[in-house]
């Protein structure tokens, strides 16, 4: 038996008409729905939600996607090398890498353009042109 | 200070390399290939229940009266085209893995958190319910537990149970947090869940058995997230690394070997010390084909060698004649010219002038220079090999043809003198060649007996000496390096200066078609270096030159610089054989000691790197890595620049502000960990101390892990559904129809309505 032959008979477990569902049943076209898009329409929904004080009545315990995502940190981050991961105590001027030390620095400061970006990038701080 | 001779005997770098024993090195684990496809069950009966734990890693399916769940598999489905078939093939989960171009083209129904393709979500169910064995016709006749993220939007639910109640018809379904289950399935009554998952973790304060959703907190890290960052830091850390690694790879990497750290402030600290990387620094090697060179036999090794060192012999066979030559047209040279410059010597002058124009000088100073540069060239030619030991001896004196003038000698004889000339030429360049070496050599030894007398006599002042000498080197060097860098940067001052230079260099070459082109230009007041129509640089090939006039010659350069190098090395040495206080720590080669460099030993380890070895070069070195990037759950923004608080801090505010007294410390005798990264090495130790530190003196504290971290949210439901308050909450088919998509009863484990 070839590997073919397998693959084919595998998917056919999934793909086939399968007896235990309602033959009456069609798949709805188009539930493919972007993250961002889902998002926006959750948000839509909750405002429209809040806005009815008959229908926020039903529901006491407003916890959604949005209301528990986590706060800001209150405490000051600390510094670490972007290049290393050691404690840093100092910044590159030119580029806003964290850098650990003078040999470190020889590296942040010959950087290829566009490098430095990229480690800026591992902790959101770079430059997003839109 | 007292110097002990261990620092001196550690000079010796490699036979201290040598003494490292190797290190041990991990093979890059990968995912093995799937053999068998998913199985069937056979035990499959209706109306026992059937939790489907859809994760976003792994999806977990059973009937509930299995201890685990019958199948485990990834969460990924593939749309694979088969083009001999041109059929497309829809492969899900661990059949994945059976074949490589199957693998490529996988995709997940989640993006992110959330399910984004409900396609996707449909074929998993189709291949769940096929692999469980579900054989009634039209329905399927089993009450449906399912798990749920909190907060789930209205959308997901309302799409999964339309998948449920209209595509499968099944009479009841229930769906619960998957961390809310985990933490049934060990008992817990009031506690802190903090579960770690793929994309997301989630902090939710339990009292009584229920989930006070309401202070529940998402922090948007997980497992994923982790493999994604380690995955960009590699490929920032290897740029060239042969390979390409794997989100598979990277994962193994994380599990293997990435531990939280108790103290991470201090851990990282002396993470790159010698001594701590040589028990925590992780050696991985990408698995690639060894290319092997053909072995020669002893024979032809011998010959190769004979070959090479022949060619070589006549090669410099050859580069000494033409030295010699070169050497005896400069002396002839030089010759000619001391001749005339004796005879101008005391002429006017006019007369000088005139003589060094037809000899194509420019004027008295151009001739001198000349002179100084011949006779500068003319030494170091007599200090190069000439071959000066291999003259014909015997025919020191024999030219008797030379002095003889042509006319009373026949043609042959003119042909003979012609030879003797030249042999008698090169005989005699050899000569001096020979006193000129001899003479320099005596130079030397004078200055080193002077040096050695000045050392004996005086030996502070000569080391003094000796160490300014070494400084002002270092300095120069330091100097020029700083040059170098500044004019890398077209702002900096030294750029600018150059460019200057430049600007003056191109008009004084042209100085009497400038001053009326300036005149010009200040009347075509818009012409830029771009259009101006009296730039006529470029129209004549020797505007050209310029560029190589004030361009830095690099081999010169480089010479020049390994000059200076020898020079610091020799100074080097002879501080180290003489000066008790000058020591190998103090030396410009230990600068460049791998021991000392933080970059080396984060890249390569504690061992040397040689950039040969294909084994060495399909390595990674796993070091800071193995604790920072667990730590990222404690420290988001600071690590990864997610601008939310760590588990500590969100968990310390979770107790102390939006618990009542009594409860706050009810719910720290059960710190509860589960999901995927609950498997990570000393998270209770770190939880404990870290909790110990916000919590009263005294308080009552516990941390513990799930008994299976992954598997325990599937035998939550599975425990649960035997239950009378399972009974309770499902939503029947009925309700459905009735009440819509929205509704939902809330339960212990669940999300609220919202």
């Amino acid at each position: 038996m070839s590997l073919v032959i397998d693959l084919v008979e595998i998917s056919d477990l999934t793909t086939r008409p399968q007896v235990f569902k309602n033959p009456n049943w069609r798949s709805p076209t188009r539930r493919h729905k972007p993250l961002k898009n889902l998002l926006s329409d959750e948000q839509k929904r909750i405002n429209l939600l809040n806005q009815d004080p008959d229908k926020k009545a039903n529901f006491p315990n407003n916890v959604n996607y949005f209301s528990i995502q986590a706060p800001p940190s209150l405490k000051p981050g600390k510094n670490y090398c972007d290049i290393t991961g050691l404690p840093s105590n100092y910044k590159a001027p030119s580029s806003g890498l964290k850098f650990y030390n003078l040999e470190v620095y020889e590296i942040v400061k010959n950087m290829t353009a566009g490098i430095d970006q990229q480690y800026l990038a591992l902790r959101n701080a770079n430059v997003v042109l839109r | 200070m007292p110097v002990s001779s261990n620092s001196k005997s550690g000079r010796y770098n490699h036979s201290r390399d040598e003494d490292l024993p190797p290190q041990k090195v991990y093979p890059l684990r990968d995912l093995a290939p799937t053999t068998q496809p998913e199985y069937i069950s056979t035990d499959y009966s209706e109306n026992v229940p059937i939790a489907i734990d859809l994760g976003k890693s792994e999806t977990r399916v059973g009937l509930v009266n299995g201890a685990m769940p019958s199948h485990r598999f990834p969460t990924i489905v593939s749309r694979y085209r088969d083009r001999k078939l041109t059929k497309t093939l829809t492969i899900v989960g661990n059949d994945i893995y059976l074949e490589p171009s199957v693998k490529s083209s996988s995709k997940s129904p989640f993006d992110g958190n959330l399910v984004t393709n409900w396609d996707y979500v449909e074929s998993i169910l189709d291949y769940s319910l096929a692999h469980l064995g579900v054989s009634s016709s039209g329905f399927v006749n089993n009450p449906i537990l399912l798990t749920e993220i909190v907060g789930a939007p209205q959308s997901h639910r309302r799409n999964m149970y339309q998948l449920l109640f209209e595509a499968y018809q099944v009479p009841k379904v229930v769906s619960g947090i998957d961390s809310l289950f985990s933490f049934y399935a060990n008992s817990g009554r009031d506690g802190l869940v903090i579960g770690t998952g793929h994309e997301a973790t989630h902090i939710i304060p339990v009292l009584d058995g229920k989930g006070i959703l309401n202070e529940c907190k998402r922090i948007d890290w997980g497992g994923n997230s982790a493999v994604n960052y380690l995955q960009r830091s590699l490929n920032l850390k290897y740029p060239y690394f042969p390979s390409k690694f794997t989100n598979s790879q990277i994962d193994y990497l994380i599990k293997d070997h990435c531990y939280i750290s108790t103290d991470f402030d201090q851990e990282m600290r002396s993470y790159l010390d010698m001594d701590v990387l040589e028990q925590k620094d992780v050696c991985v090697e990408a698995p690639f084909t060894e290319v092997i060179k053909p072995q020669k036999t002893e024979e032809e090794l011998r010959l190769e060698t004979e070959k090479r060192k022949e060619s070589g012999r006549l090669l410099q066979e050859m580069a000494r004649k033409k030295r010699l030559e070169k050497l005896v047209q400069k002396e002839q040279e030089f010759e000619y010219f001391s001749k005339i410059r004796n005879e101008i010597a005391n002429t006017s002058k006019k007369h000088i002038l005139n003589t060094l124009i037809t000899e194509g000088f420019d004027d008295e100073a151009d001739f001198k220079k000349y002179m100084t540069n011949l006779e500068k060239s003319l030494k170091r030619a007599r200090n190069q090999d000439v071959g000066e030991d291999e003259g014909p001896a015997a025919e020191t004196n024999n030219f008797p043809l030379v002095d003889i003038p042509d006319d009373q000698l026949d043609e042959d004889e003119i042909k003979e003198k012609r030879k003797q000339r030249l042999m008698k030429s090169n005989f005699e360049a050899r000569q001096r060649a020979k006193e000129e070496k001899l003479a320099e050599q005596k130079r030397k030894e004078e200055e080193e007996l002077k040096d050695k007398r000045f050392r004996e006599t005086d030996l502070n002042g000569w080391i003094a000496e000796k160490r300014s000498q070494l400084q002002v080197i270092l300095n120069k060097k330091k100097e020029r390096k700083k040059l170098k860098e500044e004019l890398n940067n077209r702002k900096s001052h030294a750029a600018q200066q150059r460019m200057k230079n430049i600007a003056s260099l191109a008009s004084d070459d042209k100085n009497g078609v400038d001053s009326i082109n300036s005149n010009r230009r200040r009347r075509n007041q818009n012409a830029t270096i771009d259009n101006d129509p009296n730039d006529t640089f470029g129209a004549n090939d020797d505007d050209w030159a310029i560029y190589r006039d004030i361009g830095e010659n690099a081999e010169q350069e480089s010479e020049f610089e390994e000059e200076e190098d020898t020079k610091i090395l020799k100074i080097e040495q002879e501080l180290l054989e003489y000066d008790p206080n000058f020591t190998v720590e103090d030396t410009m080669a230990n600068n460049f000691n791998w021991r000392n460099s933080v970059v080396h030993k984060f890249l390569r380890g504690p061992r040397p790197f040689n950039q040969e070895d294909s084994h060495e070069q399909h390595r990674i070195h796993l070091n800071v890595e193995r604790i920072k990037v667990p730590e990222i759950m404690f420290q988001p923004s600071s690590i990864a620049g997610i601008d939310q608080a760590g588990i500590i801090e969100i968990s310390e505010n979770i107790i102390w502000n939006r618990l009542s007294d009594e409860k706050r410390y009810e719910v720290c005798k059960d710190i509860f960990i589960t999901g995927g990264q609950g498997y990570f090495q000393n998270f209770e130790e770190r939880l404990y101390t870290e909790f110990r530190s916000f919590l009263p003196v005294g308080t009552e504290l516990k941390i513990r892990k799930a008994e299976n971290p992954t598997l325990d949210a599937w035998r939550g439901m599975s425990l649960w559904s035997k239950t009378p308050e399972c009974e309770k909450s499902y939503i029947s088919k009925q309700d459905y129809e009735e009440m819509g998509p929205d509704y939902i009863k809330e339960h212990n484990l669940g999300n609220f309505a919202n």
